[in-house]
């Protein structure tokens, strides 16, 4: 309360200061009949200035407005993949992730969108695996069955996809290319959906009330120059390469201290 | 212009900060603690979001927290941004250097695992050769061990395992669970101890120093603290050559300034506290500040299912709990391709299985998990790494930091007793799970990179000769008696174990050394 106290100080003197300020530039202010005698004299008129910008903040109440992620109403402008990479990446969502039991399936969790916004938004190793993934997928599908990829049967998908299927433990995926970049896409793909709105209000309805909740931090009192010295420091410098870099739901929280 | 001069300046306030403050103050000693970060307020900088709401749906920032593999996008701003405070490493031996700058420092996330060193540690050379032995034995860290564990209320049970030393336990008696007995036995066949595991209950579930030591050092009145302030460098005195003046910077501002005093004592975690010396270029007459960089091999390890938990059986006397295996190699027998030893966690899982866990997709794949929920198992090493001169840190002449204070450069890796370790660990518990019953899913020979651990340790180690080592028996610089190091860099050795206990243990021991010299003005 005292502190409040204090800056409703400061804010009025910044007012009056302003207000002094604005004197100068101001209309003349309106003539006012002379004193009676024997009366106290008026107080001086307070010329109109500025309203202090910040004025009311103090006792404002949080807005209560209910707010959407953007993925409830919109799309998302994917632009990242060519045409081409970009059908190959669809019929991987609907093939290793459809819908089942209720649940939206990676499709019509919009994953195929997602991903194009974050692969264009990665280092560089990632984009290439994901772009070269893509490309050798859709030529191997025409090579073996002389279609592309996006078109393929569901059987002929599965032979090309099936023989690099690994089992493998968190930050260790495999280290062959081409398994490398159907398990990481594979995961990516069930990542995008499983955090998805689509998926979490079915989940939410199935009485999954915490699925996908946690604490979210904020930046703690974030360098105010942070983004400056990290702009300059990116620039040039490429990232090392990582496994993985989705939440997955499913996966055990990552010990380590 | 303050011209003041503290009795105590202490550099960081996780566990070893927190812990030399609450008992150089309960000593009535006024210290003045400095910290990198700000206050974190729970209340204020966090809110509990679903996951789609993120920027990156639960991805974190592409190319963000590279080397941080325990981040994810809920907790990613509590972790140092590299590129804000960089470090270099060769790009073929990459290092991992997982670092909190918030008031508390890594004390507020961390595992729990609580653990005393053993003698087998503690006097390893004399054990196998290798190495050197602290200067200390069990026997003198022992009653400061029971302190600490006190304080942190350490939940466990008395095996009576000299490599798996007893403490002052808050008793764990709780059942093992039906699969939980069926890896006890299959170790029993192998002569494989398996023991309940031992970790902080804490206070309300948090165990760290804002919670458990840095309160009762503001109780006595005699701790200040300044947060958001980045030591830059240490000076002396020409004349007495003592440790006299901190120079520090503002971390949002910039500004630089300085404190004198008349004690220092650092506790800003392993590499922080070598990187200030190092860049102080005080305390290393001995030549091997740096070098003996150790931590922990993590991340080989298997994950399994217990069959007969599956298509809804896993009922909580079947599944559910942990367990430990202490370690058991080079004990009494010697194992063929290392020395020293492992443990593994054990963990069984009554929830969800992680989907990598089987090459499948689609429908069947969902088949797969609903069938499987409940009955997983897993197992991971924590290994020993050996103190080696050569793996060691620098100054990177060519890098600096937001506050344009040289970076470190990390130079170290594994070699064959390492990955030797993590064959052995994932073969033996391949070998005992399917003893058990269970079936393996799938394993991983390869350990994660150095620093994975976030167990960083040695390069200012401790020791009785000053030419072969930075700090005496008490934490205290052989060059600059009133210059205390009381965080991991002191270790000689690390052992398989959480080194949490054992550097409170060793702070606190430290510590009270230092109030006591300054009562006899000796410091």
């Amino acid at each position: 309360m005292r502190r409040r106290d204090f800056v409703k100080g400061i804010l009025a003197a910044s007012a009056s200061a302003r207000a002094l300020a604005a004197q100068q530039v101001a209309p003349a202010a309106p003539l006012t009949p002379p004193a009676a005698p024997h009366t106290l004299p008026p107080a001086t008129p307070v010329a109109a200035g500025p309203t202090p910008w910040m004025q009311g903040l103090m006792e404002v109440k949080p807005l209560e407005l209910s707010t959407l992620v953007p993925d409830a109403v919109a799309q998302t402008d994917a632009h990242f993949f060519n045409p081409q990479q970009t059908a190959t990446l669809e019929r991987l969502c609907a093939l290793l992730m459809p819908a089942l039991k209720g649940y939206p399936g990676a499709l019509e969790a919009g994953a195929p969108e997602f991903l194009d916004f974050l692969i264009g938004v990665s280092p560089r190793d990632r984009k290439q695996m994901y772009q070269t993934g893509l490309d050798w997928l859709d030529e191997e599908s025409r090579h073996k069955f002389l279609v592309v990829f996006a078109k393929t049967t569901d059987l002929q998908a599965d032979a090309l996809i099936r023989p690099w299927l690994r089992p493998w433990m968190t930050d260790h995926p495999p280290t062959e290319r081409r398994a490398r970049f159907i398990n990481l896409v594979h995961t990516d793909i069930r990542t995008a959906t499983t955090n998805s709105q689509a998926w979490s209000e079915v989940a939410q309805a199935a009485g999954r009330t915490s699925a996908g909740l946690d604490l979210y931090w904020y930046p703690v009192d974030p360098d105010i120059h942070r983004a400056t010295r990290a702009q300059m420091q990116s620039q040039g410098q490429g990232q090392p390469a990582l496994g993985q870099v989705g939440r997955d739901q499913n996966a055990p929280r990552k010990r380590g201290i | 212009m303050a011209e003041e001069t503290v009795d105590v300046l202490i550099i960081g306030s996780g566990h070893s900060g927190g812990m030399a403050a609450k008992i150089l103050t309960e000593k009535g000693i006024s210290s003045l603690m400095l910290n990198a970060g700000p206050v974190a307020d729970v209340h204020k900088d966090t809110e509990v979001k679903p996951v789609y709401a993120l920027p990156f749906r639960g991805f974190k920032n592409p190319g963000i927290l590279p080397h941080v593999f325990q981040s994810d996008e809920f907790n990613a701003n509590t972790w140092v941004d590299e590129k804000e405070n960089p470090y270099t490493y060769d790009p073929q031996h990459p290092y991992n250097w997982v670092r909190v700058r918030l008031f508390g420092g890594r004390s507020l996330f961390w595992s729990r695992q609580s653990f005393r060193l053993s003698d087998y540690e503690l006097k390893g050379k004399s054990h196998d050769g290798y190495g050197d032995d602290w200067p200390i034995a069990l026997a003198d860290l022992a009653p400061y061990y029971s302190r600490v564990e006190a304080i942190f209320r350490v939940s466990g049970h008395a095996d009576g395992l000299p490599q798996y030393p007893d403490g002052n336990f808050v008793p764990d008696d709780s059942p093992w669970s039906g699969c939980m007995q069926r890896f006890v036995a299959a170790g029993k066949g192998m002569g494989v101890p398996v023991c309940k595991p031992r970790s902080s209950l804490g206070v309300d579930g948090l165990a760290s120093s804002v919670n458990l030591l840095l309160p009762d050092a503001v109780a006595t009145g005699k701790l200040r603290a300044i947060p958001n302030v980045v030591v830059r460098e240490l000076s002396v005195d020409k004349n007495t050559g003592l440790v006299n003046e901190a120079h520090f910077v503002d971390r949002l501002s910039r500004r630089e300034m300085s404190v004198k005093a008349r004690v220092v004592v650092l506790a800003a975690g392993t590499l922080e506290s070598t990187r200030l010396l190092l860049n102080s270029k005080l305390a290393n007459s001995s030549g091997v500040m740096g070098h003996y960089l150790i931590d922990q091999i993590y991340g080989a390890g298997i994950a399994c299912s217990v069959p007969e938990a599956r298509d809804g059986k896993g009922a909580p006397d079947l599944m559910g709990g942990g367990g430990l295996v202490p370690r058991f190699r080079n004990i009494d027998t010697k194992a063929k391709d290392f020395i020293r030893g492992y443990a593994l966690n054990l963990y069984s899982n009554p929830h969800g299985m992680d989907p990598r866990h089987f090459a499948a997709y689609g429908e069947e794949l969902q088949t797969k998990l609903d069938s499987y929920h409940g009955s997983g198992f897993s197992a991971g090493i924590m290994g020993e790494v050996l103190a080696r001169y050569e793996n060691h840190v620098s100054i990177d002449k060519t890098v600096v930091d937001a506050w344009d204070i040289p970076a470190l450069h990390v130079e170290t890796k594994y070699t064959d007793n390492e990955f030797n370790m993590a064959r052995d660990a994932v073969d033996t518990a391949v070998a005992m799970a399917e003893a058990a019953g269970f079936e393996v899913l799938t394993k991983n020979y390869d350990p994660n990179p150095p620093g994975y651990s976030i167990h960083e340790l040695g390069t200012c180690r401790m020791g009785d000769d000053p030419k072969t080592s930075v700090l005496n028996k008490w934490n205290q610089s052989h060059d600059i008696k009133n210059l205390f190091v009381v965080d991991g860099s002191a270790f000689v050795s690390g052992g398989w174990q959480n080194p949490t206990m054992t550097i409170l243990s060793l702070a606190m021991r430290s510590s009270e050394y230092l109030a006591e010299q300054m009562r006899q003005g000796n410091v």
